[in-house]
Parts: C-alpha cells; sequence; structure tokens
C-alpha cells in the first residue's frame, strides 16, 4: 500500500515537470499540444477510493493550471475525467482479472486499452478545450485543438504503455 | 436520519465531484472577470520562481541573438541622436538646452527593470509573467515596453511577480496614434500572427502612407505618448465603414522577449485622477438633470 503511495506521487511529479518545461512549449501545426499528465488518472486502480482519485486529479489539474495561467480549466476536466474513469474501465477489463487491477496493456489486451484510453483522452480534450475557449470561440480552431491534442496525446500515452510493457 | 447519513456516506464521492468542480468554475470565472486573485497563475511565489530558474538557464542559449539585436539597436540610436544634437544645435546654439529638459522629462517617470520569466504565444489569450511585484512599486495598469517597443499592461500583481496583458491578446486595448499626424485609435488583437495587430476607429478623412509609424498617444493613462508601436502595414475599411482599420506591423519580437521596463510615471496617476474626477462629476450632472426633468 504505502509502495503504491510512493509510486502515484512519483509518476505525479514527473507528469507535471514533463508538461511544465517540456510539453506545454509543444504546438505541433499550431493546435496539437501533448497533454501528458492525464496519464495519471488512467493509471488508477479498480479498487481506489473514489474520492482519493478525485482528489489527486484535482490537486493535479490545479498545479498544472497555475504554470499555465488557465485557473480552473485543468482541475475541472482532471476532476471529471477521474470520476468518469472506473465506468469507462468496467467494459474493458477481463471477468476473472483481480480486484486491484491496474489498467495497462499487460492487464487489458492492446485494442481493450487503446479504446479504454481514447474514450478517456477523448472526453479530456473536448472538455479542457471547451472550457479554455470560453471567450473566443471559433469552431474550426475547436475541432483542430480536440482533434490534434487527441492523437498527440494518445500517441505518446500508447508510446509509454509500450514501453512499461516491456520492462 | 439513520437513512440520510447512509445515503450521504454512499453518495459521498459524488458530493466530493461537485464540491471540486465548482471550486473549479468559480477560479475560472474569477480569473476572466475580476482581478482578485493571484494565488493559481504563474504570479504567484513559488511558481514564479520555477518559471525565473528555468528562464534564467534559457535565457544563456538565446544571448547572441539578443546581444545583436540591442548592438545594432544601440547603433541606430546613437545615429539619430548624432542627428538630433546636430538639428538642435543649429535651432538653438544652446549646448545645455538638451541636458536641461531631459533631467525634466526623467524625473516625472520611474523605470522598472524586469526580467520575463514566461511568456506564451500561441494562445487566444496571451500571458506574459516578469519577475517585479508589488514590493517592487509595480501596481495594476502600469505600461509594460521592451527597447523594440511597447509590451502591454499590467493585470495581476503578486508580491514578487505580475502578469502582464501583451498587446498578443484578445482583451489587449492601447491607444496609439500615427506619429506626426496625431490621428490616434485603439490598437487590438485578432488572434493568428505574431506580429500583426489593428488600430481600430482611425477617421477616414485621416492622411497617412504605408510604413508611418505607430506609436501610443498617450491620451490613455498607461503609456506616456511617443513609444515606438509598429509600422502601417495595410489599411482596410472598417465593417461600419465610418473608420479605417489599420494592419501594424509590431516592432516588437514578442517571441523572443526577455527584458522589459515597467513605466510608473507620475504624471499619468495625476492624470487619471483628473479623468476619474470628470467623468465622475459628469455622472453627478447626469443625474442632477435627471432628477430636475
Amino acid at each position: 500500500m504505502n509502495i503504491d503511495i510512493v509510486k502515484i506521487f512519483g509518476w505525479f511529479v514527473v507528469l507535471i515537470l514533463a508538461q511544465v518545461f517540456v510539453l506545454n512549449h509543444i504546438h505541433l501545426f499550431g493546435v496539437a499540444t501533448p497533454l501528458l499528465y492525464i496519464y495519471f488518472v488512467f493509471l488508477f486502480r479498480r479498487n481506489m477510493p473514489q474520492w482519493g482519485s478525485l482528489l489527486w486529479a484535482f490537486i493535479m489539474g490545479l498545479i498544472i493550471d497555475t504554470f499555465s495561467n488557465t485557473p480552473g480549466v485543468s482541475s475541472a476536466s482532471l476532476t471529471l475525467i477521474a470520476a468518469v474513469q472506473p465506468f469507462v474501465l468496467r467494459p474493458f477489463v477481463p471477468r476473472d482479472s483481480a480486484e486491484d487491477l491496474q489498467p495497462g496493456v499487460n492487464t487489458l489486451s492492446y485494442v481493450q486499452y487503446l479504446w479504454y484510453a481514447a474514450t478517456l483522452t477523448f472526453i479530456y480534450n473536448l472538455v479542457f478545450f471547451s472550457l479554455e475557449m470560453f471567450s473566443f470561440f471559433n469552431i474550426l480552431t475547436w475541432l483542430e485543438c480536440i482533434g490534434g491534442s487527441t492523437l498527440l496525446t494518445l500517441l505518446l500515452i500508447l508510446v509509454i504503455e509500450h514501453v512499461r510493457s516491456r520492462v | 436520519m439513520h437513512n440520510l447519513t447512509e445515503f450521504l456516506a454512499k453518495y459521498k464521492h459524488w458530493f466530493l465531484f461537485v464540491l471540486l468542480e465548482v471550486i473549479s468554475m468559480v477560479l475560472l470565472f474569477r480569473f476572466n472577470n475580476y482581478q482578485g486573485s493571484v494565488w493559481f497563475t504563474s504570479a504567484n511565489i513559488v511558481a514564479g520562481q520555477v518559471y525565473e530558474i528555468s528562464s534564467e538557464a534559457t535565457s544563456y542559449l538565446t544571448m547572441g541573438k539578443a546581444n545583436k539585436e540591442l548592438t545594432q539597436r544601440n547603433l541606430l540610436l546613437e545615429q539619430e541622436v548624432k542627428k538630433l544634437n546636430e538639428i538642435l544645435y543649429a535651432k538653438t546654439h544652446d549646448a545645455k538646452y538638451k541636458q536641461r529638459g531631459q533631467y525634466r522629462f526623467l524625473s516625472s517617470f520611474k523605470l522598472i527593470d524586469a526580467k520575463v520569466v514566461s511568456n506564451s504565444l500561441d494562445k487566444a489569450e496571451n500571458f506574459i509573467t516578469i519577475n517585479k511585484g508589488s514590493w517592487d512599486g509595480v501596481r495594476k495598469d502600469m505600461g509594460v515596453a521592451c527597447g523594440n517597443g511597447v509590451v502591454g499592461v499590467v493585470y495581476l500583481v503578486g508580491i514578487h511577480h505580475s502578469i502582464v496583458i501583451p498587446v498578443l491578446n484578445s482583451k489587449s486595448n492601447i491607444s496609439c496614434s500615427l506619429q506626426g499626424r496625431n490621428y490616434f485609435g485603439y490598437l487590438h488583437w485578432k488572434g493568428g500572427a505574431k506580429d500583426v495587430a489593428y488600430l481600430d476607429d482611425v477617421p477616414r478623412h485621416a492622411k497617412f502612407k504605408l510604413g508611418d509609424r505607430v506609436v501610443t498617444s498617450g491620451y490613455s493613462s498607461i503609456f506616456p505618448a511617443g513609444i515606438l508601436v509598429g509600422k502601417v502595414k495595410h489599411v482596410y475599411n472598417s465593417e461600419d465603414g465610418l473608420s479605417f482599420r489599420i494592419a501594424v506591423q509590431l516592432s516588437t519580437d514578442f517571441g523572443n522577449l526577455r527584458d522589459v521596463c515597467v513605466i510608473d510615471d507620475a504624471s499619468i496617476r495625476q492624470q487619471k485622477q483628473v479623468i476619474d474626477a470628470a467623468t465622475d462629476s459628469i455622472k453627478q450632472l447626469g443625474t442632477d438633470y435627471n432628477t430636475t426633468e
């Protein structure tokens, strides 16, 4: 249990640092920004208490917001993702799996994991960019941002999952 | 009662969820509408420090280009000063004339040097964080400029850091005029290109050429008159056809911004007080008329 908290905290710090110093400065074709920090929520185990995952997600969102001058935007979207994560995960879990299953390409299959990650990433980007563009709405930019960032984020997450499954 | 507590215990995570979402929304709308909170932006101490360290590290990488730019600018200014000196001496035959004027001019300003610690370019609402705050004398609505021209206006002030709304923000609104012609308008940014902004509300009878210099007008209570903004690049008709909209090629390179200064102008503050007093008294006048009618 304690090892688990240390691991979660490790991911928490690493993902925030990567996002703030590297990934926030990437804008592929002016639209696609990888929002890798949502991978943190994907890692939550199946039996993790809901209040715990909500709080972790909210605090992470708040820190990301503080650094990128978007108060409330990612904390709201990340909390939402943490709330729906168990429901998105449920259909993809094999029947005879462990109670504390951690979603990954090892525990689910590649295809199942892809669907799980794609659904969550898409919901996140949809909410995130809708909130961010509140005052400056342009439907084309909105769609481009959602599409571009979803693809790029998903690609990065799959690469990380692939590497982790080999180790 | 027992049922109620059971109900609360069972669904406690949903209450937590709603609570956290409400907090997020409050933060979102407060930041956009009301300038009270600096805590969850990069003007707070911790985030500001972290950005400062990272920007110091990266500043070494761009030092060469910055140096070159400064040297070029210096050369240009030196030539200009020499030329102006000659003209001035020819007119007045008084070698001390300029010095006296300069002291008068400088004593009315205080310039606060600051470094940019974080900067964004690609959003609709870009912000710049600088490493000076209320302890260094920065206050809200002060103007910020760099060696090449206007940068923006101070928006939020923390203890050691502040957030600036640069020209590249849809909320930015700076009063500018065409140098030497004195027609004025308001500078807005419409997203997209990082080096072009639009000067709206220039009257249709205004005469000017492409390439004319656009400077701050000094009518707003933020910038003194005559700070360079850019050059006229293109002219359009406004949507209602009543005025010109001028595309301005900005002289400031927002992608490569490091040293800026905040302009603290005592005379501007006095001017603002007078304007505020005037608007108040006009409002008073209006209500007086309404009551007598």
